[in-house]
């Protein structure tokens, strides 16, 4: 008897396989993986920009959009033409050290998130009055026994259920009534500035819009669903969808804290600021909407995290791996999982830690990281010994290569930025 | 793990693929030709695949040596020619490269009964041929190639499986290949169900796809529902409807459940008729009843024949129920009726008039139980009616398992017999049976994958 989920997602992608409708069928995966990016860090980036930056951004989030659909392509192309995860394939295909380093950097990127998980825990918690110090250690503990129990299948659904909460930034920007002329003129002009503060947030968008996350989710689910490159049209058609409803809620809530908080001059440096801009849909429950939603996707984020971090490293690593073995059977694999979520929740405890910028300052980190895990996927993805007749081609291509060529000069800059900065040259 | 030994190498230093490669390949008179750029070996070949040639890097060629030219293999490669034919090296079917397709890939640890990933590759010569003849899964092989040479050196353990004892993937390579899968019998179907489970779809339908319809249905039982309908689905039907009839009738009807209606009645209308019967009676009742999780085959007696009949009549069947629990006695009338009646009454206890046994369908009462236990410690000649208990509890096919599974308890029974309606017996629920519905999923299959 599986659980209810599992059977349902197994039976909506095969009866895709001959059922009318195939495309709407397949929606799952991309759409699933591309929501997640919407998770606290998202949200603390998202709510940022527009509080500091008005639609200064706005134009950015649609170039961002277009990248993570290219990368998220990318990476389910992969999984349906080879049926292997991500870090299978580099380990299969790339020498040994660079194989070391490539999943280095996904496992500091995913670390950084699973503490920006529980960052967003604490802050939801502290909405409702309730202090970190207990919120973070007990989620710390039930979701662990969760997962190690087998039953968190059965709860993720109600997280999910929870984040759509979100969804009421689209419902605030059509109550705020914006500057529509204006938003859609800073939506389709590109204005770059070149200080650390708008690189940071412009990074961050990046970093926590296309995360390695999201991509060894896709890919991955791709492959326990056992797509068929034959199929693959349909898998492309829900990795676009999800890229693009992920881009539209992410605009809104730049749109909507661009309305709300910029004009009076307010930074988002709480939780409950970037709230505020949830008012005009929910008065006084604005605080509590916004809660319940960040909750919902920091918990579905830090309960899914530690395990695929785990599973990625101990497939690459090939020992013996499944959470609901025991410390005798998998010592590495429940010892890596369990030390994941404990430092995870430990380093979001230390007293006085900024919370919002702790979120941003994450993903920075993940975007400066981001460009090793492009190129490792362009690699793979061109390999034609792997790939057959899959490879990128001609503009696609071109494009592909150029999504890693500006995130890597987007990141070179904030670098050098920062160093400059320890010497005391400011822009 | 086994480990290695020596006994038929010659090569009192066995050599090993990671320290191998990149190696200086030398010609006679000691000079450069290039450095090993990889191995070609054919798996099939042979317990131990021997090295049929050498791929050679010079600058930015790569050019074929064949084996015959190798002298030695020992941090240097030494050839025993200065003549080397530079044609460039072109892949064909059949040839696996050890560094690109084995080293760094997963492959099955058959005595270990677990996946495991290459870290290095053990090579011997024997008989004046180098052969493959272990892989290395130490996490110490892996620290020696990430380290740099000279402190590599100095890491010491190793983790040897024998090359005997290892199953080879054939979606490792990128070319067409023939592999035996013999040595996936030696598994038990529990365990080769936690491999296929933990392989991705693809390695899984590989491996599948080689065992015989027995085992693939034993293991296949045994493999998490997501998994099997995507293997199930993925595979010809034929093929699949092969496999379903060599299932138990509960477990089919289970899987069939979950697949897609329209895949479920194809595959039905291409078993066996007989089969098909069985699983579709099965699937009319209730997810979680006593109906559809009971075992259908099981041992119907007549009461008036004597131990010994029945001890040869269960050695004559075709293939006998397992597990086999107890024997069941049935008759022409409900016993229930003919409470008050003496037991001769009911023609069913002795053969009718022609001498001839009755045929079993009809006799659909069930009369009492024998338990197996009773039926050996019994003396040949002893009557069934006379050791068969008459008052065991029965359960309805409707009923919840929970139930069955009280009953099954509170009676300290193994298998309890079920009764419809009409108050004939269709069949039983044992322990094992209850025990599959009533535990959580994560008990079954501890390690199925949530997320990879």
């Amino acid at each position: 008897m599986t659980t209810y989920e599992e059977n349902e997602g197994g039976r909506r992608l095969r009866g895709g396989r001959r059922r009318l409708l195939p495309y709407l069928l397949a929606l799952g995966p991309g759409l699933l993986a591309a929501s997640a990016g919407n998770d606290a860090g998202g949200i603390a980036t998202y709510a940022s920009a527009g509080a500091s930056y008005g639609n200064g951004l706005l134009w950015a989030m649609v170039v961002v959009t277009i990248f993570v659909g290219i990368v998220q392509e990318m990476s389910a192309r992969l999984g349906a033409v080879t049926g292997k995860g991500f870090s299978d394939l580099v380990r299969e295909n790339f020498p040994l050290r660079a194989t070391a380093f490539i999943l280095l950097t996904l496992f500091i990127a995913n670390f950084g998130i699973i503490v920006s998980e529980f960052v967003g825990i604490a802050a939801a918690a502290e909405l409702f009055g309730v202090s970190r110090y207990i919120a973070v250690p007990v989620s710390a503990v039930i979701m662990w026994l969760l997962i190690t129990r087998g039953s968190y299948g059965r709860v993720e659904k109600i997280f999910l259920g929870l984040s759509l909460a979100f969804l009421a930034y689209v419902a605030a920007v059509a109550l705020a009534r914006p500057d529509w002329a204006g938003v859609l003129q800073a939506t389709v002009t590109p204005k770059l500035q070149l200080n650390a503060g708008y690189l940071q947030l412009l990074i961050a968008m990046v970093g926590t819009t296309i995360s390695p996350y999201m991509q060894l989710y896709v890919q991955s689910s791709v492959v326990e669903k056992g797509v068929t490159p034959e199929e693959y049209p349909y898998t492309r058609f829900d990795v676009w969808v999800g890229t693009i409803f992920a881009g539209i809620v992410a605009s809104c809530i730049i749109i909507a804290t661009s309305t709300a908080l910029f004009p009076r001059g307010v930074t988002v440096e709480t939780a409950a600021d970037a709230a505020m801009a949830l008012q005009p849909v929910a008065g006084e429950y604005a605080t509590i909407l916004f809660g319940l939603g960040l909750l919902g996707a920091s918990v579905l984020a830090a309960g899914v995290l530690p395990v695929a971090t785990t599973y990625m490293l101990s497939e690459a690593l090939g020992i013996e791996r499944g959470v609901s073995r025991s410390w005798e059977e998998a010592p590495i694999f429940m010892g890596m999982f369990t030390g994941l979520l404990a430092l995870g929740a430990a380093l979001a405890l230390i007293p006085g830690l900024p919370l919002i910028q702790v979120l941003v300052g994450v993903y920075v980190l993940n975007g400066v990281l981001l460009p090793i895990e492009l190129f490792a996927i362009l690699r793979l993805v061109n390999n034609k010994e792997l790939m057959g007749s899959y490879t990128n081609r001609g503009i696609y291509n071109i494009i592909a290569w150029g999504v890693a060529v500006v995130v890597s000069l987007l990141s070179l800059t904030l670098i050098i930025i920062t160093v400059l900065g320890w010497f005391g040259i400011q822009f | 793990m086994a480990v290695f030994s020596l006994h038929s190498v010659a090569s009192p230093r066995p050599s090993f693929l990671a320290y191998t490669i990149g190696a200086p390949v030398r010609g006679k008179t000691g000079e450069e030709i290039g450095r090993l750029d990889d191995l070609i070996v054919r798996i099939g070949d042979g317990l131990y695949p021997p090295i049929g040639g050498l791929i050679v890097r010079d600058r930015r060629k790569r050019f074929f040596v064949p084996a015959s030219h190798l002298a030695s293999l020992n941090g240097i490669v030494q050839l025993n020619t200065s003549l080397v034919d530079l044609q460039p090296f072109q892949r064909r079917d059949g040839e696996v490269l050890l560094s690109t397709d084995v080293l760094d890939h997963q492959i099955i640890d058959i005595t270990g009964r677990r996946i495991v990933r290459v870290n290095d590759v053990q090579l011997a010569s024997i008989d004046g041929q180098y052969r493959v003849v272990g892989v290395d899964v130490s996490p110490q092989a892996l620290a020696r190639r990430l380290a740099p040479r000279a402190w590599g050196d100095r890491i010491v353990g190793r983790q040897i499986i024998d090359w005997a004892e290892v199953q080879y993937l054939v979606s490792a390579a990128p070319v067409r290949l023939k592999v035996s899968y013999d040595k996936l019998s030696d598994l038990n179907p529990v365990d080769l169900a936690r491999i296929v489970d933990a392989l991705s779809y693809r390695e899984s339908a590989e491996i599948v796809a080689a065992l015989d319809d027995e085992t693939a249905a034993e293991t296949l039982e045994e493999v998490s529902d997501a998994r099997l309908a995507d293997l199930l689905e993925g595979m010809d039907q034929e093929r699949a409807a092969d496999i379903l009839e060599e299932m138990a009738p509960n477990a089919a009807a289970d899987i069939l459940e979950d697949l897609d209606d329209e895949v479920a009645e194809q595959l039905l209308a291409r078993m066996e008729p007989e089969e098909a019967a069985d699983v579709q009676a099965l699937l009319a009742y209730d997810e979680y009843s006593v109906g559809r999780m009971m075992t259908t085959d099981i041992v119907r007696v007549p009461a008036y024949m004597t131990v010994g009949e029945t001890l040869a009549y269960i050695r004559g069947l075709e293939e006998p129920p397992d597990p086999l629990l107890a024997v069941y006695v049935v008759g022409q009338q409900n016993p229930d009726e003919l409470d008050d009646l003496p037991e001769a009454a009911d023609d069913s206890f002795s053969p009718n008039e022609s001498g001839e046994q009755l045929d079993l369908e009809q006799l659909p009462y069930l009369l009492g139980i024998v338990r197996l236990r009773n039926l050996i410690l019994s003396p040949a000649e002893t009557l069934i009616r006379d050791v068969m208990d008459s008052d065991a509890p029965t359960v309805h096919p409707d009923d919840q398992a929970e139930e069955a599974a009280r009953v099954l308890t509170e009676y300290n029974l193994l298998a309890v017999p079920v009764l419809d309606d009409q108050r004939h017996l269709i069949g039983i629920v044992t322990v094992d049976d209850a025990l599959a519905v009533l535990l959580p999923e994560v008990w079954q299959h501890r390690g199925e994958r949530t997320f990879s």
